[in-house]
């Protein structure tokens, strides 16, 4: 059996590798995507299990990709984890997302919480 | 009646002089109009012959008409050179027509001696008064002359001394009628004085507020009792772009109109009917521009309010500058934070051995990097909260919270801090305190956090107390005490300051910018609340913050907001 799959979808370079090296340490294959459209073709092409997702994000706002998600069918098994900076913005996600992380979020935060959702 | 009064009066200086010239001028015409009558009166028995032409009636003749050129003469004197020698003429020309108005012996003892009398009058005030006198003696002369020389008989003396009675008289009444006229001038003259000292001085007064009113560069309107504005300044005029015709002709809703927002619109109607004291620091948008407004009632001498004087001043550069500070510092902050998170992210990925296994001198230098760029991450977050609540945009986010939970929270993550330095942590809720408050949760957690960040950092050893009770009805209060080394006297002035750190040490043991405790007491004051600091050296410090039971932010939520900019 293949590993699950977690997509990183965040536009900063550096949290995108600490996110990603998290997902991997808790036993994920991840992929990293740094834009809000290069997102959405992505998530056109394949169904990860885990979508770690930054709400600030070039082209398409993070908000827009959490609503696709939620309104396809095929994606409905897909855990989403909300990454910001902003806690207002966080407070109003609890419905949508599985899991809301206030960013600073560190390396053994994620990997352990998202070890949780295999 | 400007030609008569044109005729009568005669310009002078003296005002006695000018007065006695018209007197005389009157005189001169009334006995002009009754010689002409009695020329006419002559002329019409004349020309119809009613009793004959004789002696008297050519005499009448001629007497009229040499008195008509006489006053004429005593007119044109009077009137272009001098009042004294006119009446002197008047008189003279009026004794001689009086001792030839009659038979010899009527004029000296008869029925015409006391029409000597007129001349002696009429000189005490056409002259001086005692001129009557030499009037008097005039006319006694003039009797004797007639009485020796004509009547060839003893001078009539009780009629000499008759005349020198009426002098006396007409000397005392026109004295005392001079004397009253002279006082009345000088109750005039110090009137008058006292009109224009007053005058001036209400008109330099009002020059002078003027004068200030118009140099002010805030811009200033007066508003009467019905809000009606009544005087407005240039510099209004100015800020608004409009005349003074425009603002003044107006009421304060009309005034504000669509310019000004319905919230701002609002308080500036309270503030203006509250009359009962100054508003001031007011900030409110009109069209482009950020006006910072300040109220004050008129009052006048009696204490009655009659309206309200409102001064505006331009504060959009200002609220433009701090806007762009805020914005610069929660931006300079957020691109600080950014990196600071990855370098903490790679950090915590090497010391959880992702990489491989670390020996102990790289796990102690990674300890290190992680603890100083939490100190760095620690102080960014203070000065973007200090941008935020020097910038009004800090706001409060007010929800129901267990108070028990809270202080579980802090100790939580205090407790590890606290262990590493061998301290007790202790904390306890007490009982009356209700289990759910309302208040801004994260930030009072970062008020403990902070307080007992510095407890710890300064207590060798002993304990460190954190406790939640009520105080009264309306307050409830948060206390972290420790037993630590305590803060001096002089430092406890400057405590709250920011950028103060008791610590000055070359040294700087205790690392920190010093910002925690302003930030403490910033959060306190944005939560209507008041910390208080007992410390003895040596023996250690309580921080005491009393809360209301009913947040700020619920009962004056403008208090969050005081410029409009957020």
């Amino acid at each position: 059996m293949s590993s699950p799959l977690a997509l990183i979808i965040e536009d900063d370079y550096d949290l995108s590798n600490i996110f990603a090296q998290a997902l991997q340490s808790a036993g994920f294959e991840s992929e990293i995507v740094r834009t809000g459209d290069a997102a959405l073709v992505r998530l056109a092409a394949t169904t990860p299990d885990v979508v770690v997702l930054d709400l600030h994000l070039p082209r398409v706002a993070g908000m827009d990709i959490l609503r696709q998600i939620r309104a396809e069918p095929r994606l409905a098994k897909t855990r989403v984890i909300v990454a910001t900076a902003d806690e207002r913005l966080a407070e109003t996600l609890r419905e949508e997302a599985d899991l809301v992380l206030v960013k600073p979020i560190s390396f053994s935060q994620l990997r352990d919480l998202s070890a949780r959702l295999r | 009646m400007r030609i008569v009064s044109q005729l009568l009066d005669v310009p002078s200086i003296d005002p006695d002089d000018a007065r006695r010239r018209k007197l005389l001028n009157i005189l001169l015409i009334g006995t002009a109009a009754m010689t002409l009558l009695i020329l006419l009166a002559t002329g019409v028995v004349d020309v119809t012959d009613l009793i004959g032409q004789d002696e008297t009636t050519s005499l009448v003749y001629q007497g009229s008409l040499v008195a008509l050129a006489g006053i004429l003469i005593t007119f044109v004197i009077n009137r272009y050179w001098s009042g004294g020698l006119a009446s002197a003429l008047f008189l003279m020309l009026l004794t001689v027509i009086v001792a030839f108005s009659d038979e010899p012996r009527q004029v000296v003892e008869g029925r015409s001696m006391f029409l000597f009398a007129i001349p002696i009058l009429m000189a005490s005030v056409l002259l001086r008064p005692w001129a009557s006198f030499i009037m008097a003696s005039l006319s006694s002369l003039v009797i004797t002359a007639i009485a020796l020389g004509t009547l060839r008989i003893v001078p009539p003396l009780p009629s000499m001394l008759g005349f020198f009675a009426i002098a006396m008289g007409a000397w005392l009444s026109a004295r005392s009628l001079e004397q009253a006229l002279k006082d009345l001038r000088t109750i005039n003259e110090e009137l008058d004085q006292r009109v224009e000292k007053r005058t001036r001085e209400v008109a330099e007064a009002l020059s002078r507020n003027q004068a200030i009113l118009e140099s002010i560069a805030d811009g200033v309107i007066v508003f009467d009792r019905d809000g009606q504005a009544v005087v407005a300044n240039p510099a209004m005029t100015r800020l608004l772009g409009r005349s003074y015709d425009e603002i003044t002709s107006r009421d304060v809703d009309t005034l504000m109109g669509e310019d000004v927002d319905a919230a701002d619109r609002e308080v500036v109607r309270s503030f203006l009917e509250d009359n009962t004291k100054s508003h001031a620091g007011l900030k409110i948008q009109w069209r482009d521009k950020t006006l910072s407004v300040s109220f004050a009632p008129v009052c006048d001498h009696f204490g009655n309010v009659t309206g309200n004087v409102a001064v505006f001043r331009d504060f959009t550069r200002e609220a433009e500058v701090e806007r762009m500070k805020s914005v610069f510092v929660s931006i300079a902050s957020h691109e600080l934070r950014t990196p600071l998170g990855a370098i903490l992210g790679y950090a915590d990925i090497l010391q959880e051995g992702v990489y491989g296994p670390l020996s102990g001198r790289q796990r102690s230098t990674l300890e290190r990097i992680v603890v100083n760029t939490g100190h760095l991450l620690d102080i960014v977050n203070n000065l973007l909260d200090r941008a935020q609540i020097e910038a009004g945009t800090l706001t409060l986010n007010v929800a129901p919270f267990a108070p028990i939970d809270l202080l579980d929270d802090v100790l939580g993550v205090m407790d590890v801090l606290a262990q590493a330095e061998g301290l007790e942590l202790t904390s306890h809720v007490a009982d009356d305190l209700p289990a759910i408050l309302f208040g801004d949760r994260q930030r009072l957690y970062q008020i403990l956090v902070n307080l007992m960040g510095n407890a710890i950092k300064f207590t060798d050893d002993g304990t460190v107390r954190v406790r939640a009770y009520r105080s009264d009805v309306d307050h409830w209060v948060l206390e972290v005490s420790d037993t630590g080394r305590g803060i001096s006297p002089e430092a406890q002035s400057y405590i709250f300051e920011p950028f103060q750190s008791v610590d000055e040490s070359p040294t700087r043991e205790y690392a920190g910018a010093g910002l925690g405790l302003s930030i403490v007491k910033q959060l306190t004051d944005v939560m209507g609340g008041e910390i208080t600091l007992e410390s003895k050296v040596g023996r250690g410090s309580t921080f005491t913050i009393v809360l209301p039971m009913v947040p700020l932010a619920w009962s004056q939520p403008s208090k969050t907001k005081p410029n409009g900019l957020s």
